[in-house]
């Protein structure tokens, strides 16, 4: 680890560095107007989609409770200086995927193994792989508005929207666009654990009740044992005649039915 | 009343089935498989660690770098690169690190051996496009440090082993340069860098390879030029040939001197053999040219002078030099006999000397041996043994020890092109089946396992009886036809042009056949493989007949070079017949008619626009004659943007008198504007997709009428400049407009755009809607869209008496020419993923409700409801509308992690995804290809007609016993009551 993550260390540093800057100066400015830039996005989507408009308001209220707590904001939005500016007008993108320990805990990917993790840019147009300390980097990735997406079996990622600035190298924003939070820095986290298999419930009672034949039994119990105790509560009178009745139909009664009824 | 009680019931199910498609983890392997492979090998390198279990690393065709298990050949660990970022040159660096150069060599990545996790990535930039050299050598230290030595775009690199730092780099930047070789002699700090330069000048750059300082520079021009590559013959010795193919050059520049020698060929052999071409090769001493017919292996002594040492006409393949001691090489040598190969190893000073020859049998069926990696072990009496590793011409990989094939690996199934699917034969008395049924008892014992493994009583060690006792149930493979239609055979065409059959119970191979009709002959260069289609599919007239696949192929890469068909039986794998076609094949339009031995006709349409009908007999023709004007097809131009439909006229006229081609005259076409609109996507319904009803009952006891058309066309276009990789546009200037299109009249009947959208787009067709995965710039998200599409013409078919009296329109004639009275319907979400393909499930009758297939970016296939996709979901449905199913809106499509249907696995670098129905109306079977095959059964609204797998037969027995106890116990119950009662 000590050795390969030099040039990582190495943007740590400018990192932090061009933070500190940046909270000195006209942060709050900055950030307020991406949010804007964002809420209105949403505006602008829900005008003309129409139907669509009632189903999207939480990002707007998100936004715009953002844009009240500015101590809030800070800690949601703050330009991500995860990009160092290469020749012709081409950029690097360095990120980092972390995957916390409490999770993985069932195991596809088992913590800290992440050589099946995969970084897809734009829909797979750059692959790259993960070192071992989950630093990635994209290199001579041109200016305008990227998306990064992480694929790892037994979690679920958010896509990225990264946009790489031109004019200001150093300037520029990561959102997750499947809860359009900002990123102050290029550290992607899965959103959750992914579980692809039912897991078989334990045997209990109750499940076998619920099931169709359980319900079956459970009637015909009832309909055995509560059936004698209703007919007890009728009237002695009511009874003979209503018995009266039936031997005069002749319906079988389940005694009768059976090679053993026949004697009586 | 009745109805909404009984759409309650419905519900009542349906609810209970949110996560459609799920699975316990013990289920994983009986009703589906995986296969890993990785492709065409183009390189491999041994792992000489004396330690640890024998491996090979591979990079493959297929964009894959692997390690194999030299054992057994299984994969340890596998990864496939970026389809831009393809694999130039892998190395073992330090003995424990893969290093692999690719991207053109401008991305350098070492990867750790054991475990394949990345180590380093390096990224190279240079001045300009080179050839790239990876070269690892093993002495050469800079502070404990071991170097790498990279050559790439026209750069030379020194890259530490450990952390990828580039130590220090040396650019060539003389404009014509062009790089041939980069040499490390060994036992010394210098690398030479050997080259041409302005066609007919050899340069030598010789550099110091502590600091990459310019130590000399010398050059030696040539009047006749050279061509093609160079041979290495020693580290101070290059061979070229001259322009003109004939003239060998001997090149040294031993002390930075360059002295050369010319040797025209012939004065080597005799009789002239055209012009030749050298075959790389890094046994020194020793090069081979290779002419049209003949190899001739040539030895290099002393100075340049020439001597044939071998002169063959076999196909022959040689493996590099493998250093076994210190100044002795070794290499192999495979030629071909009939059935057999002959394997040689040879030291390199002595040609006439073998290490080792041995002779294996070869399958026929794996063509001839593409590439040979040698390797060496120390046997027990401490003398030389060797095994190779050769590459077949179907792709395959087999490793060879002491004259017997040790394993083998399909990688040819790693680039599949197209899939059919065939019927198994019918179980007769004659045809044997794979294994009687067990007893009784055993299957009682079986079953009363299952029971305790449901009850969870059963112990670790049952557990693992019942698991292998389920994945190993001969039932799923048996060679014969089976009620459910589960058991089927995958024909697959692969890239090498083999046809392989795959049982869809486990996935074993059945048969594979190489194509003949796809070798390398005289009248057909480059054949490349292009369709599969089932030409025989007997069901009712011939029974006795096989079935049989047709495959279409054309001799080279460009549309208009001739075609070939073959036809090969899937029983038995054997090539029928194959026609070589003096026309070329375009288009392939499959008809819907087959003639009196249930022969598929098939429309093949040519360069010069003429249809030709097959199969060429009379009762095809006399069929055919009878549909001719009700046949149409449409033809996609994507450059120009045209889409135009054609309809037959007449015989053709002509030289070519022949009555089975005719002549084809265009009806319509539609011109995209090419400023504004570039097409992406087309797509159209699959031909054998049945659909049960036309009627939609919704929720207020209306019916809508789907518009059920199987001419329709969907066609998405994009803004030209929206056309690239996201991120180059923006939403201002970009746009995808989406279109339906009646392929018969050439009618746009539907039209609508996405502003701010960009491809790429995936789509799927089936009954009468459409979906489609694009890009949302705006959002910077995928969106889905569907678009349903309704006839309006049969809208007031609802009044029942209408019906009943037959006052109804729903047996006029439909024709197409008539304008169509339709409404669409459509709504758009939001998803997550990328795609790289998408497919919608299809069974037997078309009544089961729909699943769409999505295969994502992370190659997992998601099974994802048509419900969700419905444009009638609204964000609070009515009663009425939640009863019927409809869910309320959400803005994006849920992910459901059990609705993956390729659970905890990867469908590695998938490329597409097929169904198939099976008898079954419940279940479609799925086949997801792309380096890895996947295959599994899917029930989309669970197996509601038959039983599951997992039915416990044991308890329903039981329930029964304890039903016809209780049945005894309470007569006699109330037999003594009764007698009680008597006596009272």
């Amino acid at each position: 680890m000590a050795f390969s993550c030099k040039n990582s260390s190495k943007f740590n540093g400018f990192s932090s560095c061009i933070k500190m800057v940046m909270v000195g100066t006209s942060t709050i400015m900055m950030q307020q107007r991406t949010l804007a830039m964002e809420a209105s996005l949403c505006v602008k989507k829900s005008k003309k989609k129409g139907a669509d408009s009632v189903t999207r308001p939480n990002s707007q209220i998100s936004a715009a409770m953002a844009a009240v707590t500015p101590l809030l904001l800070l800690l949601l939005l703050s330009s991500a200086p995860s990009f160092s500016s290469g020749s012709r007008n081409a950029y690097n993108i360095n990120g980092r995927v972390k995957i916390p320990q409490g999770l993985g805990t069932k195991g596809y990917a088992l913590p800290g193994r992440m050589s099946n993790v995969k970084v897809l840019l734009n829909g797979g147009q750059n692959i790259t792989f993960l070192r071992p300390d989950g630093y990635f980097s994209f290199h001579n990735i041109p200016a305008g508005t990227h998306l990064i997406e992480v694929s790892a079996i037994g979690y679920f990622f958010s896509p990225v929207r990264v946009d790489v600035s031109a004019r200001n190298p150093g300037k520029v924003q990561a959102a997750l666009t499947e809860n359009r939070k900002g990123l102050s820095e290029l550290v992607l986290e899965p959103l959750r654990e992914e579980q692809y298999y039912e897991i078989r419930e334990p045997f209990s009672i109750m499940s076998l009740l619920k099931s169709p034949m359980g319900l079956m039994v459970g009637f015909m119990l009832a309909v055995a044992f509560l059936m004698p105790k209703l007919v007890e509560n009728m009237d002695p009178e009511e009874m003979r005649r209503a018995q009266e009745e039936m031997r005069s139909q002749g319906v079988p009664s389940l005694s009768s039915l059976l090679p053993g009824g026949a004697r009586n | 009343m009745a109805i909404r009680s009984f759409f309650l019931f419905i519900l009542f199910f349906s609810s209970s089935l949110s996560p459609v498609f799920s699975l316990y983890e013990d289920q994983v392997g009986l009703m589906d498989w995986h296969q890993q492979y990785i492709g065409k090998v183009k390189q491999a390198v041994f792992s000489s660690q004396r330690a640890g279990r024998k491996r090979v690393v591979v990079s493959t065709e297929e964009n894959v770098i692997a390690s194999l298990d030299l054992r057994h050949g299984e994969i340890f660990w596998r990864h496939l690169l970026g389809a831009d970022d393809v694999i130039d040159g892998i190395d073992i660096g330090l003995g424990k690190y893969v290093i692999t150069l690719s991207s053109g060599g401008s991305i350098l990545r070492s990867w750790n051996l054991p475990d394949g996790q990345m180590v380093w990535e390096s990224s190279l930039q240079g001045p300009k496009h080179s050839k790239s050299f990876l070269l690892v050598p093993t002495n050469l230290k800079f502070d404990k440090d071991n170097l790498l030595v990279v050559f790439s775009n026209g750069r030379l690199h020194a890259i530490s082993c450990i952390d990828g730092e580039v130590l220090w780099k040396k650019d060539f930047e003389a404009e014509s340069f062009e790089v041939q070789q980069v040499i490390l002699p060994p036992g010394s700090d210098l690398i030479h860098v050997v080259g041409f330069a302005a066609l007919s000048q050899f340069e030598m750059y010789q550099i110091n390879a502590k600091n990459g300082e310019l130590l000399k520079h010398e050059s030696a021009s040539f009047s006749s030029g050279f061509s093609g590559q160079v041979s290495l013959v020693s580290t101070e010795t290059v061979v070229a040939l001259d322009s003109t193919g004939s003239i060998l050059l001997t090149i040294s520049f031993q002390d930075g001197k360059i002295s050369s020698q010319q040797t025209p060929i012939s004065n080597l052999v005799e009789d002239s053999l055209g012009p030749a071409v050298i075959i790389p090769s890094s046994v020194s001493g020793i090069f081979a040219i290779k002419t049209d017919a003949v190899t001739i292996f040539i030895r290099v002594i002393g100075k340049g002078n020439l001597e044939v040492v071998e002169k063959t006409t076999h196909e022959i393949a040689v493996s590099d030099a493998l250093s076994i001691s210190e100044d002795q090489q070794a290499f192999a040598l495979i030629q071909h006999a009939s059935s057999e190969i002959h394997l040689t190893v040879k030291l390199a000073h002595d040609w006439d000397g073998n290490l080792l020859k041995e002779s294996v049998k070869m399958d026929r069926q794996r063509g001839l041996v593409h590439k040979v990696f040698i390797n060496n072990y120390i046997r027990t009496d401490r003398s030389y043994g060797f095994r190779v590793l050769i590459v077949m011409e179907d792709h395959s990989l087999l490793l060879l020890q002491q004259g017997e094939i040790v394993w083998s690996r399909e990688d040819g199934l790693a680039s599949i092109i197209d899939v059919t699917t065939s019927e198994l034969p019918v179980e007769r008395d004659g045809v044997s089946v794979a294994k009687v049924e067990h007893n009784l008892f055993e299957w009682l014992k079986g079953h009363m396992l299952k029971l305790k493994g449901t009850l969870m009583l059963a112990s670790p060690e049952d557990m693992a009886a019942i698991q292998s006792m389920r994945l190993k149930s001969s039932e799923k493979s048996k060679m014969t036809r089976d009620h459910n239609g589960f058991r089927k055979l995958l024909i697959v065409l692969t890239r090498a042009g083999k046809l392989f059959a795959l049982h869809t119970g486990d996935g074993r191979i059945v048969w594979s056949y190489l194509l003949r009709s796809l070798h390398k002959s005289e009248a057909c260069q480059s054949p490349i493989g292009l369709n599969l289609y089932q030409w025989q599919v007997p069901h009712h007239h011939a029974m006795d007949e096989n079935p049989s696949v047709l495959v279409v192929s054309r001799c080279g890469p460009s549309s208009d070079t001739s075609g070939v068909l073959s036809f090969v039986d899937t029983y038995t794998g054997k090539e029928l017949s194959s026609l070589s076609l003096d026309h070329a094949v375009v288009q392939v339009i499959p008809l819907p008619y087959t003639d009196s031995t249930e022969q598929r006709l098939h429309l093949l349409i040519d360069a010069d626009k003429h249809a030709h009908l097959y199969p060429k007999t009379s009762g095809a023709l006399s069929i055919f004659k009878r549909e001719f004007s009700n046949i149409y097809w449409y033809s996609v131009e994507d450059q120009n943007g045209i889409i135009k439909g054609h309809a037959l006229k007449c015989k053709c006229t002509g030289e070519v008198a022949d009555e089975f081609c005719f002549d084809t005259r265009d009806l319509w076409s539609v011109v995209f504007p090419s400023e504004s609109e570039k097409t992406i996507a087309t797509v159209t319904r699959k031909l054998n997709e049945v659909v049960h009803t036309q009627a939609k009952v919704v929720a207020d006891q209306d019916v809508m009428y789907k518009y059920i058309s199987r001419n329709l066309l969907f066609v998405a276009t994009v803004a030209p400049k929206g056309s690239g990789e996201i991120g180059s546009v923006t939403p201002e200037e970009s746009w995808l407009v989406a279109y339906l299109i009646d392929t018969v009249t050439g009618r746009i009947l539907h039209r609508v755009t996405h502003h701010g959208s960009q491809g790429p787009v995936h789509a799927v067709f089936s009954e009468n809607w459409v979906v489609y995965h694009y890009f949302n710039l705006r959002a910077h998200r995928y969106e889905m869209s569907v678009i349903e599409i309704y006839d309006q013409s049969r809208a007031d078919n609802k009044d029942v008496w209408k019906l009943v009296l037959g006052k109804h329109n729903l047996t006029s004639p439909i024709s197409l020419f008539s304008r169509p009275e339709v409404i669409t319907k459509s709504q758009s979400y939001f998803f997550t993923h990328s795609l790289k393909a998408i497919a919608v499930t299809s069974t037997a009758k078309g009544i089961t409700s729909k699943q769409l297939l999505l295969g994502t970016i992370g190659d997992q296939v998601l099974a994802l409801d048509k419900r969700f996709l419905d444009p009638r979901r609204t964000v609070n449905p009515t009663q009425l509308e939640k009863e019927e199913g409809i869910i309320p809106l959400t803005e994006s499509l849920p992910i459901i992690p059990q609705s993956y249907v390729t659970h905890a696995l990867r469908v590695e670098g998938l490329r597409g995804i097929i169904t198939v129905p099976a008898k079954l109306e419940s279940t479609t079977l799925v086949f997801a290809h792309g380096v890895d095959l996947f295959f599994t059964q899917l029930a989309p609204s669970r197996t509601y007609d038959s039983l599951t797998e997992d039915f416990s037969y044991a308890l329903l027995l039981i329930t029964i016993v304890a039903l016809v106890a209780a049945i005894f116990v309470t007569w006699r119950l109330s037999e003594r009551k009764e007698l009680q009662e008597k006596w009272r």
